[in-house]
């Protein structure tokens, strides 16, 4: 089939600006008369506040106010649920944001937001989610969760003991991976101000600027129609801004003062304030035969959501989905866990979920080929789906499946040495 | 407050700076050149790439003071629709862009390197590129548009 | 905040003497750390418009660098090329072009960072720094220098480096986790003096695995006098991993580093061996 538009090269219409410099990130636009607001963030993983003292910061001449929990009409946000705080008076995880100096510059603003004392009751704070699962410890969440499982998948195919006992090779591995912050190369920023018309209008790089807008009003108590929400350029994003960030504090300190608030992270707050990959443990067992056959697998997958839920229960799901990889096994049994822990929230990022399994199930085939004595190659062509195979969660694929024309293009380098350059 | 004279994009400025001011605050904030971007404020991604004196310099680490007696170049200062810059050009064509955030410190990069050099090797080229990050391309792109432009600009 | 921008040497350790107020070069710690609020001065001499600190020339036996050369004037002069090329190869490699633009050799020293790549070279090339202060000029060995606590008064300006015109071989080798804008974990550098296949005063320094770079004295008898050839190396292995375990003694990156600096300690010979025509 030809196409004009299929295959053809076609210049983005946005590349012009950017390369003059000319198109609008949120930290390029400004309005007469605007206030700077920092936001001051918990230093502990868990704790409750018990004070806030902003006399001194408001002491400093050019300070406008410090907002905190109790000027928050509806104090709760969330893609999922509305488990995060806006200003939080109860802490989940370093970096929450606890309170917002608004001043005349960023100078002053920077300043005054050291100069507010936050007084906290440090609480035991859990790091390792295989921990945070037992029931010894408290929940973060109780009022959404009985215990920190956030969520809890299982996948059942086939019987694990028929296929346990066909296997002639077992391997056993344990996998892990870390946080991942997508560093966007645009930190956070917003302008948000009340129009003319007395809406709340916030002008952001968001992913999301219908859910941003319900967000805002939500916490604002506005109706949807009185906020409306400008998506400038995206400097980058990658699922790190799906969850909102600055975008209802700058609206609250816009609400309470007046005056167009502009907000712009440094790089350092950008790290404390956006959700993360899941780090994953990953606990695989993978049986074959003995010429190659893959007949059982069984995972256990804990991803760590953190502080937040996020999209944790979307992601995990997604591991679980994807914990097979693309090959076709008979016998499969996975569990896959988003679990709270005091660890900065998790989130959605590039795979949003599927991207962590590859290094268990790639790795155990490349041991599973290792033991059998065939190519890391072999073993996938002997496994891989095609059209009309069947996934451990019972989806028949009836097309698009050119795994083997993908293996069949790279065989060639993975001979010469699995050197694809 | 101190006085400092400078030349950016061949117009003489007169201005007032405090001490510790940067010159990519100077930049933004008193001369409205608002292309020039803060990714990180600490030299590691060349978001705020700007050519002083003849060199690329991150102006997140330069104080405004600094700058006293120089002539800089910013992204404002390179090319324009009517007539843009070969390395612009190539950018758009090849598709270097995404974002864009990163894209007016690459220019820079890109078109000091060409101003010294007009056939540089892919080494160079890679050398030249190495102190500005993107988060999203993966380079490739930047480095065959940057080729591209020293080939049309060899011509 | 007072800022000070002196035209000549004089005047600014003249300003050094009656102000409070700390020296700037090319800014690319001292603007980060006073952002970060490390260092709070309460004046500045930026050095900058010193058009003498930034020469780099032959003077009586000695090559002479001013603090002011910038990493990237190092990098792409001729004379360091020939006279110093362990110091030459590390400007090569330090920060990024915009940081090697802007970043000076004086600085790198002012700053005195465990990993700051112009000190090892400088180290083994057995360079001299030269300080200045309103009442009070001195020559010093580097490595006599970097024991001292603090480095400088705040009144002494660094003048410059002297490095002798020994015809030495150097090399210079650096751990990063990147080829650009990576900090070194792990640095080496040698020098040395090939007489009719014997080396002679070998100098090793290592940066990244103390406070502050340092020479090693046992590397320099284990290898000095002897016989340039593949056991020779490896002896000097040997003794470079040993100074790395006893350096980091039960520090998180002990175990890395010790295996790391066998490799970065064979690289910075790379340039010397094959110059001098043994087969390692
Ligand atoms: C992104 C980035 C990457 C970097 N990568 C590297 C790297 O790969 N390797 C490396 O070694 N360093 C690296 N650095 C650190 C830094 O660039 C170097 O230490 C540099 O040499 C500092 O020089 P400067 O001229 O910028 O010094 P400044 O910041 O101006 O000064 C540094 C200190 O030295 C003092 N000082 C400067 N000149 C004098 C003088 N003449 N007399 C007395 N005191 C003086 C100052 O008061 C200050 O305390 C990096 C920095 C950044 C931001
Ligand atoms: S903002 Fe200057 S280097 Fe990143
Ligand atoms: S295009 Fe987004 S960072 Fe380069």
């Amino acid at each position: 089939m030809k196409s004009s538009v299929i295959g053809s090269r076609v210049v983005r219409e946005d590349a012009w600006g950017k390369v003059f410099g000319q198109t609008k990130f949120p930290a390029d636009v400004n309005l007469p008369g605007q206030i700077y607001a920092v936001v001051i963030r918990s230093p502990h993983p868990h704790a409750k506040v018990l004070g806030i003292n902003s006399e001194k910061a408001m002491s400093l001449e050019g300070v406008v106010t410090v907002l905190t929990a109790k000027d928050v009409p509806n104090n709760s946000h969330g893609v999922l649920f509305r488990d995060q705080p806006v200003l939080a008076e109860y802490v989940r995880m370093v970096g929450d944001p606890v309170a917002v100096v608004g001043a005349e510059t960023e100078e002053i603003a920077r300043a005054a937001a050291k100069l507010v004392v936050v007084e906290y009751e440090v609480l035991p704070a859990v790091f390792d989610p295989e921990e945070a699962m037992t029931p010894a410890v408290l929940p973060l969440h109780p009022n959404l969760r009985p215990t920190n499982v956030l969520y809890h998948m299982p996948i059942r195919r086939g019987n694990m003991e028929e296929g346990w006992a066909k296997a002639d090779i077992v391997i056993e591995k344990e996998y892990s991976t870390q946080h991942v912050d997508h560093a966007f190369l645009q930190p956070e920023a917003v302008l948000a101000y009340v129009d003319e018309r007395g809406h709340m209008v916030v002008q952001t790089a968001t992913q999301y600027a219908h859910y941003d807008r319900g967000e805002i009003a939500h916490a604002l108590g506005l109706r949807f129609s009185q906020v409306q929400v400008k998506t400038l350029a995206v400097g980058g994003a990658f699922g790190g801004r799906e969850d909102i960030s600055l975008q209802i504090i700058a609206a609250l300190m816009a609400r309470y003062t007046l005056r167009p608030v502009k907000m712009e992270n440094t790089r350092e707050e950008s790290f404390y304030s956006h959700s993360k990959r899941h780090p994953m443990k990953m606990y695989y067992k993978t049986g074959a035969t003995k010429d190659g056959k893959l007949v059982a697998l069984e995972a256990k997958i804990i991803g760590d959501a953190g502080a937040y839920a996020s999209w944790s229960i979307n992601v995990l799901r997604k591991s679980a989905v994807h914990a097979s990889g693309p090959y076709v096994i008979p016998n499969v049994s996975i569990d896959s866990y988003a679990v709270f822990t005091n660890n900065p929230y998790a989130g959605a990022m590039r795979g949003f979920g599927a991207a962590q399994t590859v290094l268990a199930y790639e790795s155990q085939m490349d041991l599973l080929a290792r033991k059998i004595g065939i190519s890391p190659l072999e073993i996938r062509l002997r496994n891989h789906f095609k059209v009309g195979s069947t996934t451990a969660t019972g989806q028949v694929l009836t097309g698009s499946v050119p795994l083997d024309q993908c293996l069949a293009k790279i065989a060639p380098y993975l001979e010469r040495g699995g050197d694809s350059q | 407050m101190i006085e400092i004279n400078l030349v950016v994009n061949e117009k003489p400025y007169t201005l007032n700076v405090e001490p510790s001011e940067r010159l990519i605050d100077a930049l933004r904030n008193r001369l409205g050149l608002l292309g020039t971007k803060e990714g990180c404020g600490e030299g590691e991604c060349g978001a705020c790439t700007v050519i002083m004196d003849g060199k690329t310099v991150n102006s997140c680490l330069v104080l405004a003071a600094q700058a006293n007696g120089s002539v800089i170049t910013t992204i404002e200062g390179v090319g324009n629709r009517r007539s843009p810059h070969p390395v612009q050009k190539a950018f758009v064509e090849v598709g270097a862009v995404q974002c864009g955030f990163c894209t007016p410190g690459m220019v820079l990069s890109a078109k000091n390197l060409l101003d010294r050099n007009l056939k540089p090797s892919e080494t160079e080229i890679g050398i030249a590129m190495s102190g500005n990050l993107c988060r999203c391309t993966g380079y490739d792109k930047i480095l065959r548009a940057v080729k591209i432009a020293a080939e049309e600009g060899a011509k | 905040m007072k800022y000070f921008q002196p035209h000549s040497v004089e005047d600014a350790l003249e300003i050094a003497q009656t102000a409070e107020a700390t020296f700037l070069a090319g800014g690319t710690d001292l603007v980060l750390h006073m952002r970060t609020g490390k260092v709070q001065p309460s004046g500045i001499i930026d050095l900058g418009k010193v058009s003498v600190l930034r020469e780099i020339k032959i003077t009586d036996g000695f090559l002479n660098i001013g603090s002011m050369a910038t990493f990237a004037d190092l990098g792409k002069s001729e004379l360091v090329l020939r006279n110093a090329y362990a110091l030459w190869q590390a400007c090569q490699t330090m920060g990024s072009p915009q940081i090697r633009n802007q970043a000076t050799l004086g600085g790198n020293l002012g700053n005195c960072s465990p990993a700051a790549d112009g000190l090892p070279p400088l180290l083994a090339l057995g360079a001299e720094v030269h300080l200045m202060s309103a009442e009070k000029e001195e020559i010093v060995p580097l490595a006599t220098l970097l024991g001292r606590t603090p480095l400088l008064g705040q009144e002494t300006l660094i003048r410059g480096f002297c490095i002798p015109l020994k015809e030495l071989k150097s090399g210079f080798a650096k751990l990063g986790r990147r080829r650009a804008l990576a900090i070194a974990r792990l640095s080496v550098a040698v020098a040395l003096e090939v007489n009719e296949n014997k080396v002679e005063n070998v100098r090793v320094a290592l940066g990244a695995v103390g406070r502050r770079a340092f020479l090693s004295e046992s590397l320099s008898q284990v290898l000095s006098g002897q016989e340039l050839n593949q056991e020779w190396l490896e002896k000097g292995v040997l003794e470079v991993q040993r100074i790395v375990r006893e350096a980091l003694g039960t520090r998180a990156s002990a175990p890395y580093k010790r295996v790391a600096v066998s490799g970065v300690f064979r690289e910075a010979l790379e340039s010397i061996i094959t110059e001098g025509g043994i087969q390692a």
